[in-house]
């Protein structure tokens, strides 16, 4: 059961789309969640997703949505934080 | 005189536009959302989305860059670039275009960041399209083809 001050965390990666097993603090900084990814893609412990020595997610984002209030039947019902590359072009 | 001048009159491009490739250089997706700017396209799930969903079709992406001459990338669109074939899983190809002039930017290793800028002498059909956005500053839509 994912608690209220949880998130589970989605990863998107080498083309593949995947959670990290064990729920998150929703509150966890970015960087400790780039961390926590990078080492279960360093040390393939994550089952079906290939290990990756040379991951480096420091031009990902993390992208977080709040659990639904009342959510549908079949629809999230936690917290979820999303590990995406950026998207950004330009000077800035 | 460059060719967007002929056509349009203006001559400073006003804000930067985007366009997702298919593979018959058939434009997949205008990424225009209401946050660009002169110089930047901020970052956005909704154009990651798309990125992701069709992973598999897409040659590539496009943007502009304000002013003539040939256009560079910037440490921004670099890092992009190698972030979102990290995500991916795949090499794609990215132009980029002034009013009047267009490069392409592929990796070409070794390092993460090692991009070859080159040339383009024969534009594609979507780049007066893309130009033509990019002197637009709506506040709009993003559209898909």
């Amino acid at each position: 059961m994912i608690q209220a001050h949880e998130a589970m965390v989605n990863v998107t990666y080498n083309g593949q789309n995947f959670e990290l097993p064990d729920p998150v603090n929703y509150t966890a900084g970015d960087g400790d969640i780039k961390a926590w990814v990078s080492e279960a893609i360093r040390t393939g412990s994550i089952r079906g997703v290939a290990a990756d020595p040379n991951v480096d997610l420091a031009n990902f984002v993390v992208d977080r949505f709040d659990a639904p209030a009342d959510p549908a039947p079949g629809q999230r019902s936690h917290n979820a934080v999303f590990l995406r590359p950026k998207t950004a072009y330009g000077l800035v | 005189m460059p060719r967007a001048m002929i056509m349009t009159g203006v001559t400073t491009m006003m804000t930067e536009a985007a366009v997702v490739l298919g593979p018959k250089g058939q434009a997949l997706y205008w990424h225009l959302p209401p946050n660009r700017n002169t110089v930047a396209l901020p970052d956005s799930p909704t154009l990651w989305e798309f990125y992701w969903k069709n992973r598999e079709i897409m040659v590539g992406q496009a943007h502009s860059h304000p002013g003539y001459g040939w256009p560079g990338p910037s440490y921004e669109d670099i890092t992009t670039y190698d972030a979102c074939e990290r995500g991916l899983g795949k090499r794609y190809t990215w132009w980029i275009a002034s009013m009047d002039r267009l490069v392409t930017v592929t990796w070409d290793g070794p390092g993460s960041t090692d991009y070859r800028v080159d040339r383009v002498t024969e534009e594609p059909s979507w780049v007066e399209e893309l130009r033509r956005l990019s002197q637009q500053p709506t506040s709009d839509e993003e559209r898909q083809s």
